[in-house]
């Protein structure tokens, strides 16, 4: 298996873009040629989740091929979920491991603000089983929702550690300036004030508003070249060291213990196998926050703290940037924005940019190793990513 | 009309499924080879004890109320349903015990689903 | 004898009690107070609500300038039995209501503009002007429109407002929703929220003078966005410029 490196990264605003959901998606693309000094890739795969059916575009991969004048490169695009950036990544990894392309380019870009946020959340939903949860109006959010509350009465975890997850990574949003909120928040503004439940209502008991990331539009980009290809660019040599996905059963309800996210362990330990690290090792980390209580979850799912010590943890400060791995730097889906199909490539963007050390004011300090979870589906469907350094 | 949920019951293991599926997740056993019925179909347990639960408010579009709760059932049977509340403050452990209704209507369609209120 | 114009001009306004002040705690834990103000003050806001009238999005610049008028309108006597109210935090001025009585017992909501987006800052005012009808002024009812579809979410879908489709609403003539004394007593606690007496230095800090908003709705970085986005697909270039320049003017 030849190595991957990630040579040119771009991302656009995660916020409300009102524009043509191709050119979204290309503007990173441009911003990653430009910053990889490329011309052409071999190989365009982009992630997106909802195009046929909110922006009435199928084939997107074709449309932004177009845009980005790369013909007659070939293009895919790459479906999974909310795990549709990391699969593209990954589908990359393997174009370029196996030998058949040198450069591929991997665009992740979801426009979900051209529909109402209702239709948006909907459109979502048909994520779950179509027979089994769908019909009974179960969203992400009561998903999330029900999990929470069989986390909580097991592991003994708070609607406090909720809020501190969501005031930690809006406070880690404030210094990235793509990030879809830019609002600080306060444990006395929505926990502890007589006016909480009105600033923070619920939306899936325990689940309330500042736990829920928001309906975001925006687009990434990472550039993956073979060893050859990379050392041309002159770009630092950040290896995409280990990739790693993991599925579980498609109704939550039929998992052996709900509260285990067998995806996540599964696709985590994959990721270090292949990389050769140890959780322990981990400098910094992106996990899928669209939900606060699964930045928790995913973070002892994934081998950094025990099960059932994550809360833990959090409360000790260890995942502020500055503690012993900040997880989230970037703001998270809960601050930085959760356009579904760009998801996983703006996790990937946010820790090529750390391990180049220019993520400015919230750079983790000497970070050489860092690591992504995207979530698919209700945690049916994990792809999970490992990246280091390389001198 | 009573209507029940059914649960796909494996012929070569005995292994209940809800919801269906094409393969038997114990043993691999695919359902095509039952020449002449494909699955035995159960009825699954209306009662159960409540796993957890949720209150959901904000809803898909076609809901016109202010809120839904939902909720995963540990069935006596030792399966599991997911479903619609009908229960004003549930808790976690209750007993509960469903009935199957309509539960959403998409145009034309009516999906039925199981409804749980406290036992 | 001499006509005096301007007295046939002016209505002449029924007696109103005044709002008393109530502060409110934001998610960002910092304190809002709504307060009522007077015609005298009218002209320390009208510039910011002015500046929301090229913001071309979330329907701002229909919503501000119509306020504009009834702002002016309120100044001049020009209109009768309308009040203020405004918010502010940290003295910035976060989002100003109004509306008037139709009746003694009939309310008639006028506008509800925030100048700080998020934090549930145009709710919490607009549920001030609610509980000034409702608790106040005593009336039955309040009559109601949105302009905007995020309106239309927080008044009509959260407090479940009714039809009184029958009544012309006085903004354009649209059917009213109505919110009666019994839908307000159901959103006691919940939507309607805040606390009295605000302490003194906090009033004193909001009376001392309406500060500038410090983060004000923005025009989009392209107004010409939607319209291009409909007739023209090649505008990526002058998106990136212009997202260039934002970025280096912050």
């Amino acid at each position: 298996m030849r190595e991957v490196f990630c040579v040119g990264i771009g991302i656009t605003s995660f916020t409300r873009l009102e524009y043509p959901l191709a050119e979204i998606a290309a503007y990173p693309g441009m911003m990653a040629l430009k910053d990889s000094g490329l011309s052409k890739v071999d190989q365009l795969y982009v992630a997106n989740m909802g195009a046929g059916r909110t922006n009435h575009q199928t084939g997107l991969a074709s449309a932004v091929l177009d845009q980005l004048s790369l013909a007659p490169a070939w293009a895919e695009t790459i479906e999974n979920g909310p795990a549709s950036g990391a699969s593209a990544i990954k589908t990359g990894f393997m174009a370029i491991a196996s030998g058949m392309c040198d450069t591929v380019m991997v665009i992740g870009a979801e426009r979900m603000r051209e529909v109402n946020d209702l239709e948006a959340t909907e459109c979502v939903a048909t994520l779950t089983h179509p027979q089994a949860e769908w019909i009974y109006g179960i969203t992400l959010p009561s998903m999330a929702g029900m999990f929470a509350r069989m986390y909580m009465d097991k592991y003994g975890v708070t609607p406090r550690h909720l809020g501190m997850v969501a005031v930690k990574n809006h406070d880690n949003a404030m210094d990235n300036f793509y990030a879809h909120l830019h609002e600080r928040i306060t444990l006395e503004g929505i926990i502890d004030s007589p006016e909480a439940a009105t600033n923070n209502p619920i939306v899936a008991d325990p689940l309330r508003f500042y736990d829920c990331c928001p309906v975001s539009d925006g687009a990434a980009c990472v550039i993956l070249a073979s060893g050859d290809a990379a050392k041309k660019t002159g770009k630092p040599r950040i290896r995409l060291a280990g990739v790693g996905q993991a599925t579980d059963t498609l109704a939550v309800h039929d998992r052996k213990d709900p509260t285990d996210l067998l995806s996540t362990r599964g696709a985590a330990a994959q990721a270090f196998k292949m990389a050769g690290l140890k959780p322990s090792q981990i400098d910094v980390a992106e996990l899928h926050d669209a939900f606060t209580i699964l930045e928790i979850a995913n973070s002892e799912e994934a081998g950094f703290f025990k099960k059932g010590e994550g809360h833990i943890a959090l409360e000790k400060g260890e995942t502020r940037i500055g503690g012993s791995l900040p997880i989230n730097p970037s703001g998270g889906l809960k601050a930085k924005g959760h356009p579904v199909g760009a998801t996983g490539v703006g996790q990937a963007h946010e820790i090529v940019l750390q391990l180049r050390g220019e993520a400015e004011k919230r750079q983790v300090k000497g970070a050489k190793r860092g690591f992504t979870c995207n979530f698919g589906g209700f945690g049916n469907n994990v792809v999970c990513l490992a990246f280091t350094k390389e001198k | 009309m009573e209507f029940n949920i059914y649960g796909y019951k494996c012929k070569k293991c005995g292994q209940v499924h809800y919801p269906f599926r094409t393969t038997c997740k114990k043993c691999g056993h695919f359902i095509f080879e039952d020449k002449a019925e494909k699955y035995e179909l159960v009825p699954l347990s209306k009662k159960g004890k409540l796993l957890t639960w949720t209150r959901l408010r904000s809803l898909p579009g076609d809901f016109e109320v202010p809120e839904l709760l939902f909720g995963i059932v540990q069935l006596d049977d030792g399966n599991r349903l997911t479903g619609q509340l009908d229960i004003a403050a549930p808790k976690t452990g209750m007993k509960v015990a469903g009935v199957v209704r309509v539960v959403r209507r998409e145009g034309y369609n009516e999906h039925k689903g199981i409804v749980f209120e406290s036992a | 004898m001499p006509v005096d114009v301007e007295k046939a001009l002016r209505p002449v306004d029924n007696p109103m009690p005044p709002f008393p002040p109530k502060y409110v705690t934001l998610a960002s834990g910092q304190h809002m107070v709504i307060r009522q103000i007077d015609r005298s003050d009218v002209p320390e806001i009208l510039p910011h609500i002015h500046r929301l009238m090229a913001v071309e999005r979330d329907y701002y610049d229909v919503v501000a300038a119509r306020a504009m008028g009834e702002l002016m309108a309120y100044y001049y006597h020009r209109v009768q039995d309308e009040y203020v109210l405004v918010a502010q935090i940290d003295g910035e001025l976060a989002a100003v209501v109004n509306g008037r009585l139709l009746s003694p017992e009939i309310g008639m909501s006028y506008h509800t503009i925030s100048l700080r987006r998020g934090m549930r800052v145009g709710a919490h005012a607009f549920a001030a002007k609610m509980e000034y009808h409702i608790d106040i002024m005593k009336q039955k009812e309040v009559l109601i429109v949105a302009e905007s579809p995020i309106g239309f979410r927080r008044w009509m879908i959260e407090y479940k407002l009714e039809k009184r489709f029958h009544i012309p609403h006085e903004l354009g003539g649209p059917p009213s929703w109505s919110l009666t004394k019994e839908i307000f007593d159901r959103a006691r606690g919940s939507l309607v929220v805040g606390r009295r007496p605000v302490p003194e230095k906090l009033l004193a800090q909001a009376k001392k003078g309406i500060l500038p908003p410090s983060d004000p709705p923005k025009p989009p970085v392209d107004l010409l966005a939607a319209t291009r986005a409909k007739y023209d697909s090649t505008g990526t270039a002058l998106m990136g410029q212009r997202w260039n320049l934002d970025r280096r003017n912050k």
